[in-house]
């Protein structure tokens, strides 16, 4: 005989693995804190790699009036600034990255707590209807 | 009111029961709308560019995530591009990396976003997304916006210039990409639509969100004014040529969606609000409840199918003539009811009479 209890567990649970839990598993498998520091650690890397595009886009953009009147100071200037900007956008990126992942992480933790607690109804339900 | 609301109700019942249907239609109406906007404008590469190609991504993308028709619209763009000129491409895969980088990478899911605003401004109607958006999403959604009004004027860019960009040589690859990388970020009326777009988005989800009455409603029509001020503004500072009676139409179809938005998500009775004053050990609570304008639409439901039946055609002339031939019987006066009456009186006569005479009596013995 069909449990309904039985179907509407297995119907959440199919739901969760086939929406996030696949990537929620992925989560799990690391402390939160090792997880967020791996990917801001990774923005980190991308941030760098997107600040360098557009510093090339600005110098290709505005190439003849960075040529015109070129002087050591202003270019030093010119890279203090460049580097200043990217420092901001970078600590600015580390900070939120870190909440982020943090809160992602918690997500994933919640999410796959309430999956096991399922799937230990569902092993329940069934040694009952076993017996 | 009620029509709508009960119209509602349908809308709702009919997205229920076929939502897997309806969501792959309207997917792919995006898709053609996207891909349709992309090979009208930049079809340079002529294999790509084709009707054919269009619905072939379209159907595609109806079965994938919209992630994958981001993606698939941004390859496209690149293979036109290419077509054209290989700096203006680069450029153009530069921005779009960026893109990625510092927003995409994060929320994946609404990439989709950025595709809307260009197609907006295809159908000449931009105005509408920051004030939907405004409505329905989060402050977030500014950052797709403004990456879709960069990517729609990059791409409208080279619609205009394609012949100036198309430069063969090295010297002619350096001026293109030169040319091009400063269009595609020193654009005036690029910036000035990123700025309005971001304002207005940012005061309609402020405003929706207070405790107001009718606060969708001025969030919508403050956000729709903004936009047109902010516009006019940026264009008179920056001395930029933007048509001011495309902008107040463009709000005032913005207006007109976000009162559909709000029957459609917010419908509220405000003429039976109720405020609610109460405390515990730690807060005083202030607690405004609006109750939902709500009707369920009638259900038809078919009981019995009754068998058909021809009804005789009947000729009313003749049936005159017949009636006209025919005397009218004189109705028979009912006796009944002043037969009875006429008898209750004789009665009554007789009992007083027989009482008088009783009284009679008594009083002479007397």
């Amino acid at each position: 005989m069909i449990s309904e209890e039985r179907v509407r567990i297995m119907t959440k649970m199919s739901l969760y693995e086939n929406r996030t839990g696949a990537q929620d598993l992925k989560i799990g498998n690391y402390y939160k804190k090792d997880y967020s520091s791996f990917h801001t650690l990774v923005t980190v890397l991308w941030v760098t790699v997107g600040y360098v595009i557009i510093a090339a886009l600005a110098i290709v953009s505005n190439m003849d009036a960075l040529m015109k009147n070129l002087t050591m100071n202003k270019m030093i200037f010119l890279v203090i600034v460049a580097v200043g900007g990217y420092l901001i956008i970078l600590i600015a990126y580390v900070i939120g990255a870190g909440i982020f992942y943090k809160n992602k992480h918690n997500g994933a933790k919640r999410r796959l707590k309430q999956y096991y607690r399922n799937l230990s109804r569902l092993g329940k339900i069934y040694k009952k209807e076993s017996r | 009111m009620s029509t709508i609301l009960v119209w509602k109700e349908q809308v709702q019942t009919l997205y229920a029961r076929y939502s897997t249907y309806i969501d792959k239609a309207l997917k792919f109406i995006l898709g053609l709308a996207v891909f349709g906007v992309i090979n009208g404008n930049i079809g340079y590469m002529k294999i790509a560019s084709s009707a054919l190609v269009t619905i072939g991504l379209s159907a595609v993308c109806a079965f994938l995530p919209l992630t994958l028709m981001v993606v698939l619209a941004s390859l496209l763009i690149l293979a036109h591009l290419y077509s054209l000129s290989l700096a203006v491409m680069a450029v153009t895969a530069a921005i779009f990396i960026v893109m990625y980088i510092f927003y995409f990478r994060f929320t994946p899911k609404k990439a989709w976003l950025v595709l809307l605003t260009p197609v907006a401004f295809a159908f000449k109607v931009p105005y509408l997304i920051p004030v939907a958006l405004g409505l329905v999403g989060t402050p977030v959604c500014v950052v797709p916006i403004a990456c879709g009004t960069v990517v729609y004027y990059m791409l409208h860019y080279v619609h205009t210039s394609s012949a100036a960009l198309k430069g063969g040589g090295t010297d002619g690859l350096i001026t293109s990409l030169t040319t091009f990388a400063k269009q595609a970020l020193v654009n005036k009326e690029m910036w000035i639509m990123a700025a309005a777009f971001t304002i207005c988005l940012l005061v309609v989800y402020t405003i929706r969100r207070l405790s107001a009455d009718h606060a969708w409603k001025i969030a919508i029509i403050t956000g729709a004014i903004l936009d047109i001020i902010v516009i006019a503004a940026g264009s008179m500072v920056l001395n930029v040529k933007i048509s001011y009676g495309a902008v107040i139409l463009g709000s005032i179809l913005a207006v007109a969606l976000g009162f559909v938005l709000e029957i459609l998500f917010f419908s509220m009775n405000y003429t039976r609000t109720e405020r609610v004053q109460f405390e515990d050990d730690e807060y005083y609570y202030y607690v405004k409840a609006v109750p939902k304008l709500a009707l369920s639409a009638p259900k038809k439901q078919v009981t019995k199918i009754n068998e058909h039946k021809d009804t005789a055609i009947i000729d009313t002339e003749d049936i005159k003539k017949v009636a006209s031939k025919q005397a009218v019987p004189t109705p028979k006066r009912k006796q009944t009811a002043s037969s009875n009456w006429q008898r209750q009186s004789a009665d009554e006569i007789l009992l007083t009479r027989s009482l008088n005479k009783e009284l009679n009596e008594r009083q002479s013995k007397k």
